[in-house]
């Protein structure tokens, strides 16, 4: 029996191993769910900084040590680089109002582009990877076998979806951060520096992307250029959450991942259309409702 | 004498090339209720902006308790003690009540008092405020504006658009306040709550000040009255 074209015994594995890559998408796209969905910073250089915590994680584990607690030693230093590449951006585009919006997005467009060609000169083009013990293995349970490189992003996903909601929610500055993203101005009236809270924001988002580097290589081999689909996934995420939402984050990560994983596995479609999967959602969502699943 | 809580002195603001304060002076005594009246357009909102830093004075001076705060950023003046409830309220409205009265704290904590001053709140800590009606929105301003523990509180036409019973009750809180010895600018298109409440009143008008002086002299004048609100 096939339902949709595709044969029902796939259905099971296609949304299994859709879950295992949503909430991958999740962890990847939750920094720019704080940068453009919370602050508005048009950061499409989001994937390209995500996989330069990739390669250093790489350069990390090529020394010696283990892949994730690269990603996790990383987090302060990429943190820094987000306070600085704010304040740049704060001081050269966002304080001229918001006609230099555009521009702003330009500007991380060339900051993903000298990335992208630093990497190429440092690291040369070709594909890295690294080895653990849960990479190239799986868990198998009964016909089915769940790769542990996939479990492991997973938890690393739900981790990090549960520590950010509970950060915005019950810490000063968690809330602050809401607030700054729902009125600035209002907030200013409080006596806070909405600058320095959006820097510290942006610091934030930027850490979470070593770690989501690290889980980019752990799950799969990375290259310099790879950052360009990652634009199209992580924005889809993003606005599919409706801006801000982490737990809506996690919700749009799913979905795109289970579409992803069915077209994938679909007969007659196969992994030439999984892009399209991304655009597509990102379509009907803004055409259907606006404001995203969970939007604000 | 009394202190000096708040003083304009002579300011002159700007919004691009348009004109809309005039040398406007007047001043707040500590512990009184000022009301600054004046019809739609008359300037009291640009005011506000211009006190909390928004719109800074291109000309004259503004002082807090004596100190001169004119050049400073909104955040540093709200530091130095001015609160302020914007017009439209404003509230955080995805974050929770008690969500949107934390981020505001500074200083003494506030929280017991405000919740005391509106009961309703208190039932509707959890709530998020996009949820709350006009009027709860309006307390919470209120109370959101008072967890900064401001020397000065300056009131953004807080009875806009509200039904009259709560006007009412925003007036009684205001009035309480006053006699709990908080300062007060109220800017207020509600002629009737001003002058029930404030102890000296400034008339705007185009940008102007037309009166400036004790309330009981304002609210026997007739023809001043009628030519700058128009209303009565």
């Amino acid at each position: 029996m096939t339902i949709l074209g595709l044969p029902s015994e796939l259905w099971f594995e296609a949304v299994m191993f859709g879950i295992l890559l949503g909430c991958f998408y999740a962890a990847v796209s939750i920094g720019l769910s704080v940068s453009f969905g919370l602050l508005d910073v048009p950061n499409v250089a989001h994937p390209a900084v995500m996989i330069v915590g990739s390669y250093c994680t790489w350069a990390l584990w090529d020394r010696g040590l283990d892949p994730i607690v690269a990603g996790v030693l990383l987090m302060p230093l990429f943190f820094v680089v987000g306070v600085l590449l704010y304040r740049f951006y704060h001081a050269s585009f966002e304080k001229r109002g918001t006609e230099a919006g555009v521009r702003g997005l330009a500007f991380f467009f060339g900051v993903a582009f000298i990335i992208e060609v630093g990497l190429i000169l440092i690291f040369g083009v070709d594909q890295r990877s690294v080895q653990a013990e849960y990479i190239g293995s799986s868990l198998e349970l009964g016909e089915y076998r769940f790769p542990y490189r996939m479990l492991v992003a997973f938890g690393v996903a739900l981790v990090l979806t549960f520590a950010l909601t509970l950060y915005l929610s019950k810490t000063f500055t968690g809330r602050a951060i809401k607030a700054v993203a729902q009125d600035e101005a209002a907030l200013r009236l409080m006596g806070a520096n909405p600058v320095r809270i959006k820097q510290w924001a942006f610091g934030i988002a930027t850490g979470v992307s070593a770690l989501a580097g690290a889980m980019l290589i752990i799950v799969g081999p990375v290259e310099p250029a790879m950052d360009r689909v990652y634009i199209g996934r992580t924005f889809c995420v993003v606005v599919l959450a409706g801006l801000g939402s982490m737990t809506g984050t996690l919700a749009a990560g799913l979905i795109l991942g289970i579409a992803e994983s069915i077209v994938l596995m679909h007969p007659d479609l196969g992994a030439s259309w999984a892009p399209a999967v991304a655009f597509s959602l990102l379509l009907i969502v803004l055409s259907v409702r606006p404001q995203g699943l969970f939007g604000r | 004498m009394a202190t000096e809580a708040l003083a304009l002195d002579g300011i002159d603001a700007l919004y691009g090339d348009s004109h809309v304060l005039h040398s406007v002076t007047f001043s707040l005594q500590e512990g009184h209720v000022l009301a600054l009246l004046g019809r739609n357009g008359a300037g009291k909102t640009t005011c506000m902006n211009a006190i909390i830093g928004f719109l800074p004075a291109r000309k004259g001076e503004i002082r807090v308790f004596g100190e001169r705060v004119g050049r400073l950023s909104p955040e540093a003046i709200a530091r130095k003690g001015v609160g302020l409830v914007p017009q439209g309220r404003r509230v955080f409205p995805t974050l929770t009540v008690k969500e949107n009265l934390i981020v505001a704290a500074r200083g003494k904590n506030q929280l017991d008092h405000v919740f005391e001053l509106f009961p309703r709140l208190k039932e509707r800590t959890e709530q998020h405020a996009g949820s709350l009606s006009g009027g709860e929105q309006q307390m919470l301003a209120i109370g959101r504006a008072l967890m900064g523990n401001p020397r000065v509180l300056l009131m953004d036409e807080p009875s806009e658009g509200l039904a009259p019973l709560i006007v009412a009750e925003v007036g009684r809180t205001i009035a309480r306040l006053k006699a709990e010895g908080q300062s007060i600018v109220l800017v207020e298109q509600n002629v009737k709550l001003a002058f029930d409440l404030a102890d000296e009143v400034a008339i705007l008008n185009t940008g102007r000040v037309a009166f400036a002086g004790p309330a009981s002299a304002a609210r026997d004048n007739e023809s001043l009255i009628t030519q700058h609100l128009g209303v009565f």
